[in-house]
């Protein structure tokens, strides 16, 4: 099929479009135009999808791209060409994300409606979402750096407004601003590598700087005395963990539930932290060269691990979900670190689906009790079969459950981690990375099912009457007391949760209902996933021409590539023996699984027969330090803002008021007192006195003499005249 | 033959009668009287350069347009003074004072 601006721009377009019309007449549309989002959304969603069927079924190569240009401004001056491009870049992953943020991000929307139906804030919830979405799509269409960091920042804006959208809850806008500035912090980073690729390379296209990268074109550059990779690579992946909540900057995540729940699903699941590990992916060639995939496989490490261990503790539904988030983020970092890039860009598809479904389905028992703490909830199974159904699958999904998605995608990389720590050769400190993935797999189980059984099981703690089904409109009309009533299959509520519920399942994305080898349900071209996505090699981009922006794609089409699954290599390992990366792969899929059931029957032990305290008894003082969440807010506010900052601060006040504000604006003032008073006496004494005053006393004297001469009498007039004519002739003569 | 000098004490007298008349009358017509002599005087001095000095008819010609502008300014000028008699009821120069201040 050919591509031409009329079939990609819509994708990125109709949000926008949805976006300005919601925003300058929402108001004056029914229902305050969420209509207008859901369609504009479904649009982008209509076009991802021919595009992804075009890539995936269409039968391209693993290195079939489609890029294209067109000049944004001309910078050239003489003979010297250069023209800032913007264009799209298009290849199986971005295909494959694009159909996963459109669909979800519709999804979120058609539950949005009924979610936001009664809510005050319904008309800016609906204004930013689209806006949040077509941020998040044109990223992935970006086909440079630049216009990447652009839809970056606006995405960075728009969870700073769907976070903040109380605003007059004091919490809500604090945690807008928390969320604004700790990725800001990585954003700085992220702009700073950006403008050294710019320096050095002169673009910062995607294609050129793969091309620049297999043409050795770093070779001996430096930036502030390291190389430019390790410098590009760094400041890049600095930026991916503000956007991604990697661990020193994650503080922002758990804080960003205060906004509405379908709204934390679109930041947490398909768009926001998606857009860090997608920066990682698309820059891993940078990463390698720099030599930076054991750090970013040590941040996820610790992410994942330091996530999961906190979200044991806590009570609140929305923050075990947010605490997961950051923890299965960091499962997608150390599947960048260690050279799975398929697997975690597997991850960040498989966990955008089920994570978005979690949330509203959280979303969904929240409406329903109007609570958010756990404690206060138990036993709802009854009430929200639905949503238990679809919380329960994805429960399974994300704790690595064999025929669930999330074992698929994460005990690959689990197995990648395996194999990276412990046979490849590395460093032996590396070893970290494993053990803490694996520790934190069996911690995700057992939270996440800890979240099920306080949820869904046991007895109703809240204290309310319940409704048995009997006088529903009644129960509708009480709503704000606190009833829980039965809920029925709605397609605005529900079905959004059960067709993403639908695609928890594995096979979707591996072909086999084990992920592994055997057990295969369709044939090979179902394994698109792993064989479609591969890390970008880059010897394949040099000298390649750039297509303009309006014309038609000629690339050639090749057939699907017969590829399996053990010839999945690491990008940059020295040639990994295949015999132990499989055997690294087995072992790791029979631990997880051990790992995970492990998980799930501690927390059945705990939560559901009560067979164990719950530890949060036992070791009190280790529930504190979680339930402080390490002490990370703590220490952010109290040592580094306080005393740094505030410190940093006043000595900038310090200048400002003491140094520039004293000495330079007020001895200015001094100086310009100065001028003002010569001036003044200037302007009195000279202007007003000697120039105007005195023009006033010479006319007046002239007057006197010109009064006696024109006494208008004119026969004087005659005398007058023929005197100075006599006495002029008389001159003449003599 | 009557000289040159003749021609101009005529003219002189006629000049100087003139100038007499316009400064030390008060009646307007005289003033413009007095003027006509002078233009009159001026005229006699063309004619009488133009014949004893230059010998050609440039003179002539000049004081016919000196006549001529003369009966065109008295033409004005006697209608000026009637209009002023009709307002003012009197042709005193010193009355005229409608410009002033």
């Amino acid at each position: 099929m050919e591509y031409t601006i009329g079939s990609i721009a819509p994708i990125f377009l109709s949000p926008v479009i949805a976006f300005v019309i919601n925003a300058f007449f929402g108001r004056k549309l029914p229902r305050s135009g969420d209509w207008l989002a859901c369609l504009s959304v479904f649009i982008s969603f209509i076009f991802s999808a021919r595009i992804f069927s075009d890539f995936v079924f269409g039968q391209y190569a693993t290195d079939f791209y489609i890029h294209k240009t067109f000049t944004w401004f001309d910078l050239s001056y003489g003979t010297t060409i250069w023209n800032v491009d913007m264009g799209i870049y298009l290849d199986n992953m971005a295909a494959v994300m694009l159909l996963m943020v459109s669909g979800v991000a519709f999804l979120i929307h058609v539950f949005s409606t009924w979610y936001m139906e009664h809510d005050a804030k319904h008309g800016k919830f609906f204004t930013f979402l689209p806006l949040f979405t077509s941020a998040m799509l044109g990223l992935v269409l970006s086909d440079n750096l630049f216009s990447l960091f652009i839809f970056w920042e606006i995405m960075g804006f728009c969870s700073y407004s769907l976070i903040g959208i109380y605003v007059e809850k004091e919490k809500a806008g604090d945690a807008s601003i928390k969320a604004f500035m700790t990725t800001r912090v990585g954003d700085v980073f992220l702009l700073l590598g950006i403008v050294a690729l710019w320096m050095t390379l002169g673009s910062v296209n995607y294609v050129d700087i793969y091309a620049a990268i297999a043409e050795g074109k770093f070779a001996g550059q430096t930036v502030l005395g390291v190389s430019l990779a390790t410098f590009a690579g760094l400041c890049i992946f600095l930026g991916g963990m503000g956007k991604s909540a990697q661990f020193p900057l994650h503080v922002w995540l758990p804080d960003a539930m205060m906004g509405p729940t379908p709204g934390s699903a679109l930041i947490h699941a398909a768009t926001m932290v998606a857009a860090g590990v997608y920066l990682s992916l698309r820059m891993y060639p940078l990463m390698v060269l720099g030599d930076l995939t054991w750090f970013i496989a040590v941040i996820g490490a610790i992410t994942a691990f330091m996530a999961a261990t906190i979200a044991l503790v806590q009570t609140d539904i929305k923050a075990v979900l947010a605490f997961s988030t950051i923890s299965q983020l960091g499962y997608m970092m150390i599947g960048v670190g260690v050279g799975s890039y398929n697997a975690a860009f597997m991850h960040l598809i498989t966990h955008a689906v089920f994570k978005a479904c979690l949330f509203l389905s959280a979303g969904s028992v929240i409406h329903a009790v109007h609570e958010q703490e756990m404690p206060k909830m138990g036993g709802l199974r009854k009430y929200l079969p639905y949503t238990f159904v679809a919380m329960l699958f994805c429960t399974l999904a994300i704790s690595g459950i064999p025929f669930f998605s999330g074992f698929v995608s994460k005990d690959r990389i689990l197995g990648d981690a395996l194999y990276y720590g412990f046979m490849a050769g590395q460093n032996p400190l590396l070893a970290i990375v494993p053990i803490l993935g694996f520790a934190g797999a069996g911690l995700t189980a057992f939270y996440m099912f800890r979240m099920i059984f306080m949820t869904f099981f046991g007895e109703n703690r809240a204290h309310k009457h319940v409704d048995h089904g009997h006088g529903h409109a009644a129960a509708h009309d009480d709503h704000g007391h606190g009833d829980i009533h039965h809920e029925h299959l709605d397609f605005r509520s529900n079905v959004p949760l059960l067709i993403l519920t639908l695609f928890t399942l594995g096979f979707w994305y591996a072909g086999t209902m084990t992920g592994q080898s055997w057990g295969k349900v369709f044939g090979a071209k179902t394994e698109w996933f792993k064989v479609l996505v591969e890390a970008p090699k880059v010897e394949k981009f040099i000298g390649l021409p750039r297509e303009p922006f309006t014309g038609v794609d000629s690339r050639v089409k090749t057939e699907f590539p017969k590829a399996h699954y053990e010839h999945q290599t690491g990008y940059a390992g020295p040639n990994p023996d295949e015999h132990k990366l499989h055997t690294a792969h087995v072992i790791g899929m029979w631990a997880s699984i051990f790992i995970a059931f492990s998980g799930v029957f501690l927390a059945f032990a705990m939560y559901v027969k009560h067979w164990i305290k719950p530890w949060a008894e036992t070791f009190s003082g280790i529930t504190t330090l979680l339930k402080n969440r390490y002490y990370f807010d703590n220490f952010y506010v109290d040592i580094i803002i306080k005393k740094g900052l505030l410190g940093l601060n006043r000595g900038l006040a310090y200048i400002d008021m003491g140094i520039y504000d004293r000495y330079i604006v007020d001895g200015w003032a001094a100086v310009n007192r100065v001028l003002y008073k010569s001036s003044k006496w200037f302007d009195n004494v000279i202007i007003d006195a000697i120039g105007v005053d005195g023009t006033g006393v010479a006319v007046n004297l002239f007057n006197l003499v010109l009064r006696i001469v024109q006494s208008g009498k004119i026969q004087f007039y005659f005398i007058v005249l023929i005197t100075v004519l006599a006495s002029y002739i008389w001159t003449l003569n003599v | 033959m009557i000289s040159l000098a003749s021609y101009l004490g005529i003219s002189m007298v006629l000049f100087v009668t003139g100038l007499t008349v316009m400064i030390a009358r008060k009646n307007i017509v005289a003033i413009l009287l007095g003027i006509e002599l002078i233009l009159n005087a001026a005229a006699l001095n063309f004619v009488a350069y133009s014949r004893f000095v230059t010998n050609n008819l440039d003179g002539h010609i000049f004081s016919l347009f000196i006549i001529v502008v003369a009966a065109a300014e008295a033409a004005v000028g006697l209608a000026i003074v009637i209009r002023f008699f009709q307002i003012k009821e009197t042709i005193h120069v010193d009355e005229a004072t409608q410009l002033r201040n």
